[in-house]
Parts: C-alpha cells; sequence; structure tokens
C-alpha cells in the first residue's frame, strides 16, 4: 500500500516508518506549493495541526495509539462545527454557523487519532454542483485548470485529490460528496440515511443531508466510515444498527454480485464518453466475476422532484435569518433558491415527505429484488469550464446546476448508500466516474466492489500534474 | 417577498408534481415510514 493512500499513510506511521510530524509536513510542502491556485481551504489551521501531531508522536514513541487513524491528517468542509475554529459554511462571515454541539463525526475522526488540517472551501451554504464561491475562491479542478472542482464538497474533493491531507469529511444533500468526487477522481461516499451523525454540522436539509468520507481509495473510504458512523444520542435520526469493520471483507472480490445497469433515466442525456466509460467498468467488474444485466428501474425522477421540493423548503425555513437580515451577502443563485422555498405551501411539503416514503418503499422492494447493486454514472459529462458556466443568468445557471446533480439527487430522497469511484479520463484529461447504489446500510458491498474494481483498474494511482 | 417569473413557474412545477403523484397515498402514509423502509431489514444486529 503506497503511503500516499490513507490506510497507507496510517499503516506506516504504525510501524514507524513516518512520524505524524512528517505525515503533516508532508501536506503542509503540497498546501503551501498549490493551495493558491486550488482554493481547497477556507481556514489551514498549520499550528494546531503541528501541535496535534507532535502531542501525538510523543504518544507513540510512548506506546500510545489512539486509534486506527493516528497521525493521519484530514480536512473537514466549512460547515462542520470544531471548537477553537469558525465555521462559515461558505458564506461571506467567517462566523455564519455556531453551535453548543461540537460535529460528532469529526470527532470521532479526531478521536482514532486524525489530526485536523482545517477547514475546507465549499459552496455557500453547501448549494451549488460546481464548487465556485464568491467570498473564499473558486475551487479549481486539480486535473485541468479552469475547470469545476464540483460541489457542493468541493474543497474536500480536490484537497484529497492533490494530496493535501489524506482524506476529508464532505456533506451530501443531492449529490455534495459524488459530484466532486466525480469531478476530482476521487472516492466520495453518501451512506444511508442514518448511518452517520449529523450532529454539529450545518443543516442544509434534515430529511436529506448525509455526512461522509472522500478519500483516494474504497478502502480508505472503509476505515473513516468504520469511525464516523453509529448511533449518536445528539441525532436522533441516527441509527442504532451494529457499525460493521468495511475494511475486514474488502479483500473478497465481486463474483457472483449481482450488477444492475439501469435502462433508464441514468444513461439519458450522458456524454458519451462518460456513458461508455461507465459500460466499461460494468464489463470489467463482470470479467472479476460480477453478474451484470440491464434492470429498469421505478422512474427516478419522481424521486429527484420530491427531494428537490424538500430540500428547498427546509433550506428556506433554516437560513431564513440571512435570507431577511443580508440578502445582499448573498451569492445571487443562492438566494434565488432559497427564495423560491419561500412560496412551497405546507401542503405540497407535507406530501412530498409521505410520497418519499412510499416511493423508498418501492424501489428498494423493485429493484434489490433483482440486483445486488445499481450501476450509474455519477456525473452526466467530465467536470464543466466554470467561466461559461458563471456567465450565465442565475436562472441558466440553477437550471444547469440540476442537471448536473439528476444522477445523484435521486438517492438523497432513497437514502440509499451511493459510492462515487473514478473510472477513467476523457480525452480533455478530466476523470470520468460512476456511482454504486446498494441496499439501505449495505455500504460494505459497495465498498468490496469500489476496492476490487479499482485494484484491478488502477486509476487511482495517477495523481493530478500540480507542479 | 416577491417572486419572479422564473420562480413562479418553479413553484407550479411542484405543485403539478405533489398533486399528479399524491393521489395515489394511501391513509397509513407518513413521513416515519421513510425510516421503517431503510431500518426494515429484521435481523440487522442493533448497536445497543
Amino acid at each position: 500500500m503506497s503511503e500516499e493512500s490513507l490506510a497507507g499513510l496510517a499503516a506506516g506511521i504504525r510501524a514507524r516508518r513516518i512520524s505524524p510530524v512528517e505525515a503533516v509536513e508532508r501536506c503542509l510542502a503540497r498546501i503551501r506549493r498549490s493551495d493558491s491556485r486550488l482554493r481547497a481551504f477556507i481556514r489551514l489551521d498549520e499550528e494546531g495541526a503541528l501541535g496535534t501531531a507532535r502531542a501525538l508522536e510523543a504518544d507513540a514513541a510512548a506506546g500510545r495509539w489512539r486509534g486506527p487513524l493516528h497521525g493521519v491528517p484530514l480536512g473537514f468542509k466549512d460547515l462542520c462545527h470544531l471548537p477553537g475554529l469558525p465555521t462559515s459554511c461558505g458564506t461571506r462571515s467567517h462566523e455564519y454557523f455556531v453551535s453548543a454541539q461540537e460535529c460528532s463525526a469529526a470527532r470521532r475522526l479526531l478521536d482514532a487519532g486524525a489530526i485536523s488540517l482545517g477547514k475546507l472551501n465549499m459552496t455557500e451554504l453547501a448549494m451549488g454542483a460546481f464548487g465556485d464561491n464568491a467570498h473564499h475562491g473558486d475551487v479549481v479542478n486539480p486535473w485541468v485548470a479552469g475547470h469545476a472542482a464540483g460541489g457542493s464538497s468541493s474543497g474536500s474533493a480536490a484537497g484529497v485529490a492533490a494530496g493535501f491531507f489524506a482524506g476529508a469529511l464532505g456533506s451530501d444533500t443531492g449529490g455534495s460528496i459524488r459530484l466532486p468526487a466525480g469531478c476530482c477522481g476521487v472516492v466520495g461516499l453518501k451512506p444511508t440515511y442514518g448511518r452517520v451523525s449529523r450532529a454539529g454540522a450545518m443543516v442544509l436539509s434534515w430529511s436529506m443531508d448525509h455526512l461522509g468520507p472522500l478519500a483516494w481509495t474504497a478502502r480508505d473510504a472503509a476505515l473513516m466510515l468504520k469511525v464516523m458512523a453509529g448511533r449518536d444520542p445528539a441525532d436522533a435520526t441516527a441509527s442504532r444498527r451494529a457499525v460493521p469493520d468495511y475494511a475486514a471483507g474488502i479483500e473478497s472480490g465481486v463474483a457472483g454480485v449481482r450488477i444492475g445497469l439501469p435502462e433508464n433515466y441514468f444513461f439519458e442525456g450522458v456524454d458519451e464518453e462518460m456513458a461508455a466509460a461507465v459500460r466499461q467498468a460494468a464489463r470489467q467488474l463482470e470479467d472479476l466475476g460480477a453478474r451484470v444485466s440491464e434492470i429498469r428501474v421505478p422512474d427516478p425522477s419522481a424521486m429527484t422532484d420530491v427531494a428537490m421540493l424538500i430540500t428547498r423548503a427546509e433550506a428556506s425555513t433554516v437560513h431564513a435569518r440571512v435570507l431577511r437580515e443580508g440578502p445582499q451577502d448573498l451569492q445571487p443563485m443562492v438566494r434565488a433558491r432559497l427564495e423560491t422555498g419561500f412560496g412551497i405551501p405546507a401542503y405540497d411539503y407535507l406530501q412530498a415527505l409521505r410520497l418519499r416514503a412510499k416511493l423508498t418503499r418501492a424501489f428498494v422492494r423493485e429493484v434489490f429484488a433483482e440486483v445486488d447493486v445499481l450501476l450509474t454514472p455519477v456525473i452526466p459529462e467530465p467536470a464543466p469550464a466554470l467561466a461559461p458556466l458563471k456567465a450565465a443568468a442565475v436562472d441558466e445557471f440553477n437550471a444547469r446546476a440540476g442537471r448536473f446533480s439528476r444522477l445523484t439527487r435521486p438517492f438523497n430522497g432513497l437514502g440509499l448508500p451511493a459510492l462515487s469511484v473514478p473510472c477513467g479520463f476523457g480525452a480533455a484529461g478530466l476523470p470520468l466516474g460512476f456511482q454504486v447504489v446498494g441496499r439501505p446500510f449495505d455500504e460494505a458491498i459497495l465498498l468490496r466492489l469500489g476496492h476490487t474494481y479499482q485494484e484491478a483498474a488502477g486509476w487511482h494511482r495517477r495523481r493530478p500534474p500540480l507542479d | 417577498m416577491a417572486e419572479s417569473r422564473q420562480q413562479q413557474v418553479e413553484l407550479a412545477s411542484m405543485a403539478g408534481i405533489i398533486e399528479r403523484l399524491a393521489g395515489e397515498l394511501g391513509l397509513g402514509e407518513e413521513p416515519a415510514c421513510f425510516i421503517a423502509a431503510l431500518e426494515s431489514e429484521e435481523d440487522a444486529p442493533r448497536d445497543e
């Protein structure tokens, strides 16, 4: 295992081949070299990271190991409340989100020995698919300059791709982990709704929000998820289910796994290069022993619409104050979306919540009677160029963002686990990617499939040309 | 807060979608059924 990966780095630290201070300094050197261009950080905590690394180094020397992530540098999307650091949520105000509750998922990672390098850039209020931010600078795609990093966890994905940290925490309300992971060529996992506590993270839509890991490999994501997941008295939606050791069975291959390629919706309007790469990945998995078949799924457009309506209504409710007291501080596209939410009648919102339950039951029953996982493109096209996007009118920009997230949003509504995995590069040098979707709480099969594919395909061994 | 023409179109579209889909909902359907749909596997171990 390469020490560039989270798993390799954790093993290297445990074997004393590299110290926590060396690991942090290695990351800081990359950040100093490239972050003025990529803009992955909103707040780099150099001093805090080095201080923690020294303490962990002393612990290691004394034989005291905090946990499986001892000495591993991580980054945190700037909507997680961590004591001592302000939380901007991508807004103009550096202290937009103040909370008495520390982010539980981040705390679990830190308690397992991880080191926080700081808070990561994101689209304003986590509303946006492309990673642009007028207040903190647009996060730039590390593979091809001038192209989107994807959003809203833009700094998380770009920073992982650039080797600024070994893994990152992101949030996903309509695709905000998987879209930037797809754009930046890294792995991103949206777990099942309820698998990871959201306590201490900014709410965008309490019905649709998920926290999850971004990393270079599925194995790395498995290690992070094992630490982050589990019940939490501070979040009533956190499941009481036991948390499996996701890395334990990750080497057992995909023989006999039934993979469904959707006939409807998920390949419609998708860029040819992207669709071909995803189908090629399915063939590779078939060669590795999986059983691939075409499947017709219950129309995801209904869930896309329902999820969008719920998100708009809840987001406007949560962020009403900034919209009323400081609308001029918000980017026009964010303001427009929030304003729409005020016009949604309670009747429509509550019917949408009732519909969500019905649509989820039907989808799970019909799809997973036939296959174990679905495999689809995760983004409809390689990361688009940012300048023409930003030149568009507000309505056109938001319509484009809606189209860009149409493959991921249904699974926020359905609450199903979905893993974004890189599967090659297009002619322009931008990453291509698929998402694999499983039964509720079956993250293990997704991580195993992702790992098996990555080991065979080897795309994760490429790094972006930053120097 | 005044809605733009585009926002009015979007709201009307959302209302239309709900109108079309909600007619088939049973009386027992309520939002918490969503969590039940995810948690319904009977043999899943609990971390208690």
